[in-house]
């Protein structure tokens, strides 16, 4: 049963594994669709081909898949931990304010400093954000699902009074901050797409992620933890810290998924910054199966849907939310069918 | 100023407290309800169309309570039945249902988000005869709709109901100890699945409160989050009925303050946080006791 969430296991069960909670989602909004008066074979067959059709659609869809890969991960790196951390949504706004702060505030820092500098201030700040959370789960036994959805609500209307008052942009009507300094952006690999160096860092992080898990003593540990906390303890592991050094772990790089996306895509911190990362991250660490492959191929997906999703609406009258719908329903489907046996033993009592 | 605010106040209580007292209910059976928003979202634009069309704001409740018990028993069945994770269930339902709305008022009505229907049935008001005349007595009781009556009137009842009922007791086993209650022949499964879909009807009522109690429209964002802010009074009451009812009085409180504070300097954001802030500063205390008390005992 392990086996499924096994990164070592053959190709074929994982991509079955992530094929099937998918396939199942996208038949259960064709029926929607049809209801609705679409031809669902349309509709996707137009979703396929304004993600995929060229090199410009693919870029654009790996620019959508690039903050999803971090947050993916982000996730990813706490469930291994058997650590459920559903605060990294928190971390987007947290870390994205923070890049953007940076970005237009340290301008006198020479540009080879400044964009990395900002890029770190994110990371700190969105790892910073998990550290209340990591510390009361190990030390008091504090259910870390809770304390983190509620550190989301905390970081979002922190974000938007911040916005709204302190680092309004002077003259701007609606909330945003002033934008950042032209340095402190991440350069464009293939102008004119949004597609960025933040690319890079994710696939960077994705391969480090996936050597981690295997070949150091950290990742080792980190698994056992999670698969049995009891173990790991009689092993000699101090569980607790690991349990905080991967909330932080965690949330630096939901932070880093927050300066990616402000220095890369916005240029600065806007209200409503991120249209639910953070959350569609949870679904690309489940249907990813916590594997760096599978964290990859499902951020694709999920940007195909976001990218496809906003140009069929312009083309058809399809509405742009049967996205939601598919990513919900993914949720849903990637635990109901398979079940996550480590993640479900751990709230069965 | 301060009539008005108590008023308020009771008023934006109405909804959490409802949805409160579900998910509270729920949680003994043994199930966490993340999914509480998305049934008052549901609640909120059944109620609405069916308060439109009917004409008649009983037929409305119905329908919205009907909305959130079928989508409780929908996550219900999926977390009891097909074993999957009731937190990442409760996210799905949350992220599909705000989109299922909008992917229908789109379709259906051809707006973005936001739907107004001309006859709205709104919820009666019951002016109390002499409590009226008081002061601050009369902004708290009088003047208010029968689901608020409703709602406080569940407090005292699910108290009832989960220490001396003999149905109360079975939810309280299939929450606490599932393989003694099924040793004794309970099926607790289904007593889970029974109180998710009264967590989904209560979280529609809540949500109908909204759209036809208190704005008369609907709005894609029209819970702004009261289904987690619910969440976070049944915490923070430590699954008690009164406690839990106190809790969504004081956010209803905020709730209240906020908008009088709009205006005054005092920035509304961070008001808006204060709920979320308590729950985690409560679940410290309550692990921290909790470890005394241990340490204490050897």
């Amino acid at each position: 049963m392990t086996s499924a969430a096994s990164p070592s296991s053959g190709l074929w069960q994982p991509a079955a594994a992530m094929a099937a909670p998918f396939l199942a989602a996208l038949a259960m909004a064709g029926v929607l669709l049809a209801v609705a008066g679409h031809n669902p074979f349309d509709v996707y067959g137009l979703l396929a081909v304004e993600s995929f059709g060229n090199i410009k659609r693919i870029t654009a869809t790996l620019a959508a898949a690039t903050p999803l890969i971090l947050t993916g991960l982000a996730i990813a790196v706490a469930f291994r931990a058997g650590v459920f951390n559903v605060g990294i949504e928190g971390c987007v706004y947290v870390g994205g304010l923070t890049a953007a702060f940076v970005g237009f505030t340290a301008t006198a820092l020479p540009a080879a400093v400044l964009l990395p500098f900002s890029l770190a201030a994110g990371l700190v700040a969105g790892s910073l954000w998990m550290l209340i959370p990591g510390v009361l789960k190990a030390r008091l036994g504090v259910d870390e699902v809770v304390t983190t959805l509620m550190f989301n609500f905390i970081a979002i209307s922190l974000a938007a009074y911040l916005v709204n008052g302190p680092l309004l942009a002077p003259g701007s009507a609606n909330s945003a901050t002033p934008m950042v300094a032209d340095t402190a952006r991440l350069p464009r690999l293939a102008p004119p797409s949004t597609l960025n160096a933040g690319f890079l860092i994710a696939i960077a992080l994705l391969v480090l992620y996936g050597l981690w898990g295997r070949h150091t003593a950290l990742g080792l540990e980190t698994r056992l933890a999670g698969l049995n906390a009891r173990f790991a303890a009689a092993a000699g592991f101090n569980v607790p810290l690991l349990v905080i050094k991967m909330m932080l772990l965690s949330g630096a790089i939901g932070g880093l998924a927050g300066a990616v996306h402000a220095l890369g895509n916005v240029g600065r911190f806007v209200t409503g910054f991120s249209p639910g990362y953070g959350f569609t991250g949870i679904a690309v660490a489940l249907l990813g199966r916590n594997s760096a492959v599978g964290i990859f191929l499902a951020a694709v997906f999920f940007g195909a849907l976001a990218t496809a999703g906003a140009t069929i609406q312009l083309f058809s009258d399809v509405p742009i939310e049967i996205v939601s719908v598919v990513q919900g329903m993914v949720m849903i489907f990637a635990v109901a069918q398979f079940g996550w046996p480590r993640l479900r033993r751990r709230f069965a009592s | 100023m301060i009539d008005h605010v108590l008023h308020a106040a009771v008023l934006m209580t109405t909804p959490v407290l409802l949805a409160a007292l579900g998910g509270l209910v729920n949680r003994i059976a043994g199930l966490v309800n993340i999914g509480l928003d998305s049934m008052m979202l549901a609640g909120a634009l059944v109620g609405l169309i069916v308060a439109a069309y009917t004409g008649s704001w009983m037929v409305a409740l119905a329908a919205a309570a009907v909305a959130g018990g079928v989508l409780g028993l929908l996550m219900s069945l999926a977390i009891t039945r097909l074993n999957a994770n009731e937190i990442i269930v409760g996210l799905g339902f949350t992220i599909a249902v705000a989109g299922l709305v909008r992917f229908f008022l789109k379709s259906a009505y051809g707006s973005s988000g936001t739907l107004s229907l001309p006859d709205v049935a709104p919820l009666p008001r019951i002016t109390i005869p002499v409590a009226a005349d008081i002061p601050v007595v009369g902004a708290v009781l009088s003047g208010h709709d029968p689901l608020t009556w409703v709602a406080w009137l569940m407090v005292p009842l699910t108290a009832w109901f989960l220490a001396r009922t003999r149905i109360g007791l079975r939810l309280r086993a299939a929450g606490g100890a599932p393989q003694a209650a099924r040793a004794l022949g309970l099926d607790p499964l289904a007593l889970r699945d029974a109180s998710t879909v009264f967590a989904g009807l209560m979280a529609g009522l809540g949500g109908a409160y909204l759209s036809i109690g208190v704005v008369g429209i609907f709005n894609e964002g029209i819970t702004a989050g009261r289904g987690f802010i619910a969440l976070a009074a049944f915490y923070f009451g430590n699954n008690g009925p009164w406690p839990t009812a106190l809790c969504a009085l004081l956010f209803g409180l905020f709730d209240a303050l906020q908008i009088r504070l709009q205006g005054h300097g005092v920035p509304t954001e961070i008001v808006q946080t204060l709920p979320y802030v308590m729950v985690v500063v409560v679940l410290t205390a309550m692990a921290h006791a909790v470890r005394r008390r241990r340490a204490k005992g050897g």
